[in-house]
């Protein structure tokens, strides 16, 4: 296959999981922000919304119109998804973070715990087997695959609902009270409480959007690929980088840090088509390479605020 | 050292140390009773055992960089299976760079891997402040398990190595002491027959190299923690900035601390290669970093009696959900059940969930992780003495220090 | 700034070369640091650090007398942290350079600036979970052969002897504080200011030619900081030279001589107590700037 069509296969493929691992990035930047510390917890939570999304599905069915080629019946259970995510994430606010007294660093090693929980759980009911939703499989659009783009109708309506819930989020962060508060408690949270913001309020509404997309980011993981309970934590590694590489402490960095990523794991096939030894098996590998040099040359990413020296 | 009286060492020590060595007495002295009582095969006993000192290398191991020194570092999985593969690429009959050596070599090419990948990983990350420590060495931990699982060539892959020898299969006594050794038949309660015949003694030379290990890894790790070398690290873990204003170069002693950590873990993936017999990109999996982070934690950050302790209770919980997937346990049940229906016309059955070994495993764990910080994040063993040389002390002073436990919790540090 | 100031130290080298020439030859001591036979300590010149727009560190130049205690002022934000951060290396300058004992040191690792000579304490140290006092101290003495973990196992004798000695010089210096009593409680136990003495005896185990105090009577009560004060003169009189920052105007109007001023990143002036509490310009700087 030529490279200008491996290219455009591989990049539009990249679309759709930078869909995916941005509705994830954001979830965990915010959180970074505003609950303060690394939630390690949060491929997991992705697991939670796909599967609670399958759940959802199962008991809403198939019928009625379908858009996209998915049927009604799976935005339903994705809002539901959605929703029984945001709600996990607040019990587990309040059960497990809200109580400990103890550092950014103390939290993170927690979020382990409680990563290790969702996945037991879920192995509970479903065992370790992956499945997929009960919708059947697509054929790639047929025009496009003239010009080598094997993408389907499912694909598309991914990347538009990402699209649309990242855009929901732009219009609340940017146009809304809330949204106020929450960039404001972000920048500097001693600031925001003298001025009057309940701070309480604008975390728990952290975690419901962060959850919640995450939860969503989860259920069209499922749809792009399986359902297994070790997928949120295989792509908890790839959403760090991509935060890391958009900047701690910007929603706006983490999206493009998101996209950046999402396409350097889906193209690295075409490193072997130029002549660069690096197979596609190493894809998720040179995410984390490229996320240590960020690290090592610019901690504060593309777009975050400058690391020390302050 | 002064003689040791019983007594007096009984009563030295707090309640959480009374406590663990009974908890330990108690747990060992059943499994010795259901051995020999002949329900509980030798062999597998000394098996866990086995697996237990490994649990606890590795957590000596990860106490060095975590307890001593404050690192959070997640990549504990892959330095076992750089020793672990070490051994097996000297080793191993399908080895495709050598096979066929002495496992000396092999153990000598696992150090050496961990030592050079300690320092290739620490040059990056070590001077990241702590999330993005963990996050660092996490990630790197995944490349390593991601080539050695894609390098067919150089470590055949997802096949695995296999055949590996025993250790000592080439050492003029102990190659032929399995087979030497008559089996023993041992029947303490009629009918229940306890056996020692050739894996239990196979099992018996793997224990002795193990603890061979361990004790070489604990006298080490204890000496340089009560020193000034000890010292230091300790301050880096409270207060960086505060060592390096004293003239210390900060970046080098975590460095130390690192690849001493990481040595010990490989010491601990060389025995797992002769104990398993058989070596693949499975055991770089990330769940081991977490199984050793659990161990630490309980035990203790810092103290190195408290790894040991954590070893041996995370080996429970990841052997335990083998044999009992009811909650609560039937033996616990039926007794339960027992004394409940002893009241007449009173038919209770008390409900029990089944759960398969592996998501119990994890639950297990997460519940350990999340009670462990919330009630008891210094750990059950917390380091007590002060990080003095010991023989620069006054012999009566050896003892605590004025006021009660010294605790450094597990969330707090240089942050 | 050559005043004669009342706390003369009795250094003999110094004594003869006063007015010798900047530039004069260093040898070193056993450690390495540098003995210079100039009466300048340190030497600021320059010295630029911007943060985005904000320039912290504007073309501050000043220098410290061998055997002063130098004191410095200024209102808030007026710079004075940023200062010790980029004289002890915790931030690199943007411009101008740092001399201690006429060696430049602008931009080195702090352990190498330390090792060198200098000491800084810091104005709110984290706390020391799980030590005793004098195992918080036993960290000050620098270059102990135990800190080499390979020594722990080729030479536990020396490393035995060495902190034998080390005890011994902690304990003495606890006593000459007069907290030796404090010696094996915990470090948590105590309070702020006996805190801030642990510090100083902490630092001087260090053996620095000069100390830089970040704000030591932050907090502490009178009697301490009476007592702190004391140490300082005590010390200075057998030959470290102090620069301190402090906002406690009587606490530092009544120990420094020199005191430099500070204001939005360069020295205003610099002289006296009496010079500069009678300055207009010290008085405007602190009612137009920050407070107090």
């Amino acid at each position: 296959m030529a490279v200008t069509e491996q290219f455009l296969e591989l990049a539009a493929n990249g679309l759709v999981y930078s869909s995916i691992i941005i509705l994830g990035s954001i979830g965990l930047s915010l959180i970074y922000s505003i609950a303060g510390f690394a939630n390690f917890a949060h491929g997991d939570t992705m697991t939670v919304g796909a599967y609670a999304t399958l759940i959802a599905f199962g008991a809403v069915g198939g019928a009625g119109f379908s858009i996209l080629g998915l049927p009604l019946g799976f935005f339903v259970a994705l809002v539901i998804g959605i929703v029984v995510t945001a709600a996990v994430a607040l019990v587990t606010e309040r059960l497990v973070y809200k109580p400990l007294d103890i550092g950014s660093i103390g939290l993170l090693i927690t979020s382990i715990g409680v990563a290790f929980i969702y996945r037991a759980l879920i192995q509970v009911q479903f065992s370790s087997d992956s499945r997929r939703f009960d919708i059947d499989r697509l054929r790639p659009i047929e025009p496009l695959v003239e010009y080598g783009i094997r993408i389907t109708k499912h694909d598309i309506a991914i990347v538009i609902s990402a699209v649309t819930l990242v855009v929901g989020l732009h219009v609340l962060l940017q146009h809304t009270d809330l949204g106020r508060k929450m960039r404001a408690t972000a920048d500097n949270p001693d600031l925001a409480r003298a001025s009057g913001i309940r701070i309480r309020r604008v975390e728990l509404w952290t975690w419901v959007l962060g959850a919640g997309l995450a939860g969503a980011g989860g259920a069209f993981l499922g749809l792009f690929n399986l359902l297994a309970p070790r997928m949120g934590f295989s792509e908890l590694l790839v959403i760090f980088a991509a935060v890391i590489l958009g900047g701690i402490g910007s929603v706006y960095g983490a999206m493009l840090g998101g996209l950046l990523i999402g396409m350097i794991v889906s193209m690295t096939p075409l490193l072997s088509t130029v002549g660069i030894p690096i197979g596609g098996e190493y894809a998720a590998a040179l995410a984390f390479i490229v996320m240590v040099l960020v690290l090592l040359v610019r901690p504060e990413g593309i777009a975050g605020e400058p690391v020390g020296g302050g | 050292m002064s003689q040791v009286n019983a007594r007096e060492y009984w009563t030295d020590m707090n309640r959480a140390e009374q406590g663990v060595a009974t908890f330990m007495a108690v747990t060992i002295g059943g499994l010795l009773v259901a051995m020999l009582a002949g329900g509980l095969d030798p062999t597998y006993f000394l098996f866990l055992f086995g697996l237990g000192g490994m649990f606890a290398l590795m957590s000596l191991g990860l106490n060095a960089q975590w307890g001593f020194t404050g690192l959070i570092n997640f990549s504990v999985a892959a330095f076992f299976g750089l020793g672990a593969y070490g051994a097996a690429l000297m080793t191993a009959t399908n080895s495709p760079v050598a096979g066929g050596f002495d496992p000396i070599f092999g153990l000598v090419l696992g150090l050496v891997l961990a030592a050079v990948f300690a320092v290739a990983i620490g040059i990056p990350t070590l001077r990241l402040r702590a999330d993005y420590l963990a996050i660092a060495t996490l990630g790197l931990a995944e490349v390593i398990r991601t080539v050695i699982l894609n390098e067919r060539d150089l470590t055949a892959g997802s096949q695995g190595l296999r055949g590996i020898p025993g250790f000592f299969e080439n050492w003029p006594v102990l190659s032929t002491f399995p087979e030497a050794m008559p089996g023993l038949r041992i029947e303490i309660i009629p009918g229940q027959p306890v056996v020692l015949e050739l894996s239990f003694w196979e099992q018996l030379l793997n224990v002795s190299l193990l603890l061979v290990f361990l004790g070489v890894s604990f006298f080490v790790l204890r000496r340089a923690h009560r020193s000034p070398w000890g010292r230091v690290l300790r301050t880096i873990r409270s207060d960086e900035d505060l060592a390096k204003t004293l003239g210390k170069n900060t970046y080098w002693y975590k460095m130390q601390a690192f690849v001493l950590g990481s040595l010990v873990m490989a010491l601990a993936g060389g025995f797992f290669a002769h104990l398993n017999l058989f070596v693949d990109p499975s055991n770089l999996d990330p769940i081991t970093t977490f199984y050793v982070w659990v161990a630490v934690m309980l035990g203790g950050a810092g103290s190195n009696r408290g790894a040991l302790f954590g070893g041996f209770v995370v080996v429970a919980i990841r052997e335990g959900p083998r044999f009992i997937n009811e909650l609560p346990p039937a033996p616990v049940r039926n007794v339960l059940e027992g004394i409940v229906n002893v009241i007449p016309s009173v038919t209770v059955e008390i409900p029990s969930i089944v759960l398969d070994a592996g998501p119990l495993r994890l639950l297990l764990i997460g519940l350990t992780i999340i009670l462990v910080m919330r009630y008891r994040p210094q750990g059950v063993l917390p380091p007590q003495r002060e990080l003095i040389w010991p023989d620069a002390i006054e012999e009566d002073e050896k003892a605590r220090p004025e006021m009660g436990v010294r605790e450094a919790k597990t969330g707090e540090i240089d942050d | 700034m050559t005043e004669s100031t009342d706390e003369t130290v009795d250094q003999p080298t110094t004594a003869a070369e006063t007015g010798s020439k900047p530039e004069a030859q260093s040898e070193t001591d056993q450690r390495g640091a540098t003995l210079s036979k100039s009466n300048v300590v340190l030497r600021v010149d320059d010295l630029q650090k911007s943060f985005g727009a904000l320039a912290a560190t504007d073309h501050a130049t000043f220098e410290v007398e061998r055997g002063t205690i130098t004191g410095m002022i200024g209102p808030n934000g007026a710079g004075k942290s940023t200062l010790f951060n980029l004289i002890s290396g915790y931030y690199d300058p943007d411009g101008g350079t740092v001399s201690l004992n006429d060696g430049e040191i602008t931009g080195e690792e702090p352990y190498n600036i330390a090792e060198r000579g200098l000491i800084r304490t810091f104005q709110t140290p984290r706390k020391l979970e799980g030590m005793t006092v004098r195992e918080a101290m036993m960290i000050g003495p620098q270059n102990q052969p135990g800190e080499s973990f390979r020594k722990l196992f080729t030479s536990p004798g020396e490393v035995g002897d060495s902190e034998r000695q080390n005890l011994a010089d902690v304990e003495r210096i606890l006593e000459e504080f007069e907290i030796d009593h404090l010696a094996r409680q915990p470090a948590t136990d105590i309070s702020g200011g006996q805190m801030k003495l642990v510090e100083l005896a902490r630092a001087m185990l260090a053996e620095p030619d000069i100390l830089l105090l970040d704000e030591p009577v932050a907090g502490v009560n009178p009697t301490l900081a009476n007592k702190l004060a004391e140490q300082i003169r005590r010390l200075n009189d057998e030959g470290t030279t102090f620069l301190l920052i402090e906002h406690d105007m009587d606490f530092i109007m009544n120990l420094a001589d020199p005191i430099i001023v500070l204001n939005q990143g360069s020295v205003l002036t610099e002289g006296t107590p009496d010079e500069v509490r009678s300055d207009d310009r010290v008085a405007d700087a602190y009612l137009g700037g920050g407070s107090v």
